[in-house]
């Protein structure tokens, strides 16, 4: 580790028992200026704020800290405001305050008061300088904080959501102003908005749930492309698309299970695959299934499908159907949506986005059935919600094995089946990869109606909102 | 015995040879109801009849298996097929006399002995299938009067039968009655549940007869489908050795250029293939192919004469009494010859490098689609059929070469085809002779590599013409549009 390094090892901290970072392990190497992205919630703030000194550490150490730190954040805005507020309170004399001057506020805190004016006028703030701090809007405020912290010299600039509710004049110059500062004082940044990323960040910090995982370089296109995506997803407005009002299912049963298996066996002529093994899916109930490799994880899935010719010689009822009473296969699959590996190998095709997706209206690989414009429609939407409107009709073999598997997803799900099935949907993806699938199946757990039925391996990976497990044994 | 066609009076041969309609889909709207309830039991289970069984038991048919005695007895790979797959198997005796429809997809050369065995087992009124008709017109064979015989027969290997159901799509099929035997007028409606079941409704059927489909049948797949492929592969993979190739990329120039360049023809028939050519190489290949189109006529004619004639039929039914001999002995020389014996390299081939270095490979497959549409068309034979035995089937055997060579051609494809395939590559290399021995790398291996890739005008504009003007584009257009009117995204 180059010596001036900053660097958390191991580091937890507890925010008031609001909030705790864990086990963050992080260095900022000199020259490095680092941005920290992560969903609403996800600690991005707290994680910038440790720099700042704030929190109370569990375990772990942070080390090379610079003396001074300024850090420009709502919460340090928050705090100043009621301090003001708790100052006019405190205030016993009759006669009403007007509270600390906004040219006050900034001279006590500055070093170099010449640089303050500047930023001063350049930030249009000086016809409110003899204005009273807390009666400022809060866009002023947040320039004062900015000024504030701009001119003490810093060592390290911590500045959590600079840019938010800045006119575009001041947030142009403030863009330049820190851009010709990130040669001498080294810089994190927060932001919300990934596409406002100045120029001079070296590397990003992704943070989810408190914890830290991922960090990529700045000039690695490929990961910042994926960390783009996350972000969309996690902090979309865009609502999970609706189903086809045109195109309703034959309802079901509401009081009959999904999937009923009564002394399920898969039996080859040399080995048993399983036997005996008896499971009901209730309509809404989610269900993690693991189990090591080889233990049928996938024939039991199959078995419900119908991919598994031995699910005509078990004692299985789906969506109402007693398999092999004459039911044909899509009327079953139609009740399912369904991602897996094999799928994405299966679908070896140049069909373009959004007709991969609407092909699940349809269960079929590729498309071989016109559809409604209402369909080209809640794909449209599903394209949205992935962040991949502008790559409609590309051929979706051209896409990244992480892009294929959203968009398997999107597919299962756009017709908003009673049971979603998916098959170790982060298998053979890096870690971003499997934040957004995870993120995506996340979503689709809290949405709606469907019953979703996850298979991995690590029982480890799990989803929130996934309750019900079953376990297969070697 | 006889041979059915020959005793048809020619007015009855040539109505017959001309049945064929495509099909619409909305003739499907009443799905599998006709075989709803009905007990369908598929003697065989190999290629055709696995593929078949699994497609129709998705489609909620009761389907189940029964094999000879011994293939049960020993537990050979057909009953390991079916029980595998949770399909009920039994003996004849214990199946075929509750069976409604008796799915016969046993090899062609069995059909004789199997019908003679099955049908005094058959119930009254029940309904005997075929995938192919060779049995009923080659070999005459008189079913009982009171049993429907209908033929449902997939244009493809029974892999991709399975393969393109499973994606919700299925294969394009030819459906027939025998008018001979449809007492109860119930052909049809059987005929046409079944096709839905296999899921070739989706991908269009042609209701044709059976002489129709066996003479067409017969024609492409000894001529261009495996014929000339199997003829090209051997001529072209000795001119590049010859040449001074290396032998690796030779042999992989080849194994894969069929399948490449014949994927060209599904988009667009033989004009998008020749498109894919540079000018210089379009002309050449034109040439080329249409000096082998002049040297091969004869030989496509006297394939077609002795198909009609059943001349073709007589001469493999003697062999079949052979125990095979010839059929196995030129499986064992194809085996021998260096094309398949040399293994392809592990060099970078790109897509268009497949055409730009097999102007001769891409002739050869325009001479032998066209020949074989104008021969069977002058025979009689409707457009759409010789379209689907020609055009149509090309790139799904030449995918099987790709796999694992002629070897996989010929061990997928049914003897029938098999024999023929070397009977017209035996008569085929001698005659291409003459005309190979000029030929330089240019055309087969390297490329023309020209510096200057100027044309003459005019003479460009004859060559696109007369490939464009060829009749098998014009219903090649028409057919591929049904396909796209299905919305089939490739
Ligand atoms: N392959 C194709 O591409 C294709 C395409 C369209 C139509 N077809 C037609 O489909 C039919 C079946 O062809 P295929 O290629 O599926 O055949 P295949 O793969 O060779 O299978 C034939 C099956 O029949 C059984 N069999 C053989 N001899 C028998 C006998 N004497 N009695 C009873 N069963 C016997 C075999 O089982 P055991 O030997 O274990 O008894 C095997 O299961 C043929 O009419 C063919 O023309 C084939
Ligand atoms: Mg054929």
């Amino acid at each position: 580790m180059p010596s001036g390094a900053i660097s958390l090892d191991g580091l937890s901290v507890d925010f008031d028992g609001r909030f705790e970072l864990v086990d963050i392990t992080w260095t900022i190497n000199p020259g490095e200026h680092w941005l920290i992205v992560g969903a609403n919630g996800s600690g991005k703030s707290a994680l910038a704020a440790v720099l700042a000194g704030e929190g109370s550490s569990i375990s772990g150490t942070i080390s090379g800290v610079p003396e001074r730190v300024c850090l420009v954040s709502y919460e340090r805005q928050a705090e100043l405001i009621e301090a003001e507020r708790r100052k006019d309170d405190a205030d016993i004399l009759d006669v009403i305050s007007e509270g600390t001057p906004a040219a006050e506020i900034i001279a006590d805190a500055s070093h170099d008061h010449d640089l303050a004016q500047e930023l001063v006028d350049s930030l249009g703030l000086r016809p409110l300088m003899g204005r009273a701090f807390r009666k400022l809007s809060t866009g002023e405020t947040r320039k004062v904080m900015l000024i504030r912290a701009l001119t003490r010299n810093p060592e390290l600039l911590v500045l959590d959501a600079p840019f938010d509710g800045l006119d575009n004049k001041s947030l142009g110059w403030l863009q330049a102003h820190l851009a010709q500062l990130a040669a001498t004082v080294p810089m994190v940044l927060v932001l919300n908005r990934f596409d406002e990323c100045p120029d001079f960040i070296t590397h990003v910090a992704y943070i989810d749930d408190g914890r830290l995982l991922e960090t990529v370089a700045r000039d690695d296109a490929r990961a910042m492309a994926e960390l783009g995506k996350l972000l969309h997803l996690q902090t979309t407005d865009l609502e999970v698309p609706a189903a086809d009002p045109s195109a309703e299912l034959p309802p079901l049963d509401p009081g009959e299970p999904l999937v009923c298996l009564t002394g399920a066996t898969i039996r080859y002529q040399d080995n048993t695959v399983f036997e005996n093994l008896d499971w009901t899916i209730e309509p809404n109930q989610h269900w993690q299934l693991s189990g090591p490799n080889g233990s049928g994880k996938t024939s039991l899935l199959a078995l419900i499908t119908g991919d598994h010719p031995q699910c005509y010689v078990n004692d299985i009822k789906v969506f109402g159907f007693q398999r092999g009473s004459g039911e044909s296969i899509w009327q079953i699959k139609q009740y399912m949506g369904y991602v897996s590996t094999a799928l994405q190998w299966e679908y070896r095709v140049g069909t373009g986005l959004r007709n991969v997706i609407i092909s699940g209206f349809f269960d079929s690989i590729g498309l071989y059935s016109k559809s409604t414009d209402v369909q080209k429609a809640l794909a449209d939407e599903w394209l949205a919600l992935l962040g991949m409107s502008h790559r409609a009709d590309e051929p979706f073999n051209s896409l990244s094995h992480g892009d294929q598997r959203l968009v398997l997803i999107a597919r299962a799900m756009v017709k908003h089946p009673p049971l979603l099935i998916l098959d170790e949907p982060c298998l053979g993806l890096d870690d971003i990869n499997r934040q957004l699938v995870l993120a995506l199946i996340e979503r689709i757990c809290a949405s709606g109606k469907t019953a979703v039925l996850y298979v991995n391996h690590r029982p480890q990976d799990r989803i929130p909102g996934i309750e019900e497990h079953l376990q297969l044994d070697a | 015995m006889a041979n059915y066609f020959n005793t048809l009076p020619l007015r009855e041969q040539l109505a017959e040879l001309g049945k064929c309609r495509f099909m619409h889909l909305d003739e499907f709207e009443d799905g599998v109801e006709a075989l709803k309830g009905k007990k369908m039991v598929v003697i065989g289970c190999g290629a055709q009849g696995l593929n078949q069984g699994l497609n129709l038991r998705d489609s909620g048919l009761d389907v189940s298996y029964t094999l000879r005695a011994a293939a049960i007895e020993e537990k050979r790979q057909s009953w390991k097929n079916a029980t595998e797959n949770g399909f009920t198997v039994g003996t004849y005796e214990e199946l075929l006399p509750t069976a409604d429809v008796v799915l016969n997809l046993t090899p062609d050369k069995q059909h004789t002995n199997v019908v003679e065995t099955v049908m005094p087992m058959m119930k009254e009124g029940a309904c005997l299938s075929y995938s192919h008709g060779f049995n009923i017109v080659e070999e005459g064979m008189q079913v009982r009067d009171d049993i429907t015989v209908i033929m449902v027969a997939p244009k493809c290997p029974g892999s991709e039968v399975r393969a393109e159901y499973v994606r919700g799509f299925g294969v394009p099929t030819l459906i027939a009655v025998h008018e001979d035997n449809d007492p109860n007028g119930e052909g049809l409606a059987l005929a046409k549940a079944y096709a839905v079941g296999t899921g070739g409704h989706k991908a269009g059927v042609l209701m044709s007869s059976f002489i129709a489909e066996v003479k067409s049948d017969l024609m492409g797949e000894q001529t261009i489908l495996c014929g000339m492929l199997q003829t090209g592969s051997l001529l072209c993979f000795d001119k590049m050795v010859e040449e001074g190739v290396d032998p690796a990329y030779a042999s992989k120039l080849i194994q894969y250029g069929w399948e490449t360049v014949t994927e060209a023809l599904k988009y667009g028939g033989v004009t998008n293939m020749m498109d894919r050519l540079s000018n210089p190489a379009k002309i050449r290949a034109f040439d080329l192919s249409e000096q082998m189109k002049d040297i091969m006529r004869p030989l496509y004619r006297k394939h077609q004469d002795d198909i009609m004639t059943g001349r073709f039929s007589e001469t493999m039914m003697a062999d079949w009494a052979n125990d095979d001999a010839e059929l196995l002995g030129w499986r064992a020389d194809t085996a021998e010859t260096p094309f398949e014996k040399t293994p392809a390299g592990d060099m970078e081939i790109a897509e268009q490098e497949y055409f730009d270095n097999g102007i001769l490979m891409v002739a050869m497959v325009k001479a032998g689609v066209e020949l074989a549409f104008e021969t069977m068309t002058a025979a009689g034979i409707i457009a759409d059929s010789a379209y689907y035995e020609s055009l149509h089937e090309t790139p799904l055997i030449a995918n099987t070469i790709a796999r694992k060579k002629l070897y996989e051609m010929n061990a997928t494809i049914s003897d029938t085809a098999e024999y023929g395939c070397y009977l017209y590559n035996h008569a085929c290399v001698p005659l291409l002779a003459d005309f190979m021995k000029p030929i330089k790398s240019d055309v087969i291996g390297k490329g023309l590599e020209l510096d200057d890739t100027g044309v003459d005008n005019a003479r460009l504009i004859e060559v696109n013409e007369a490939i464009r003007s060829h009749p098998v584009e014009a219903i090649g257009a028409e057919l591929r549009g049904y396909m796209a009117d299905m919305k089939r995204i490739v």
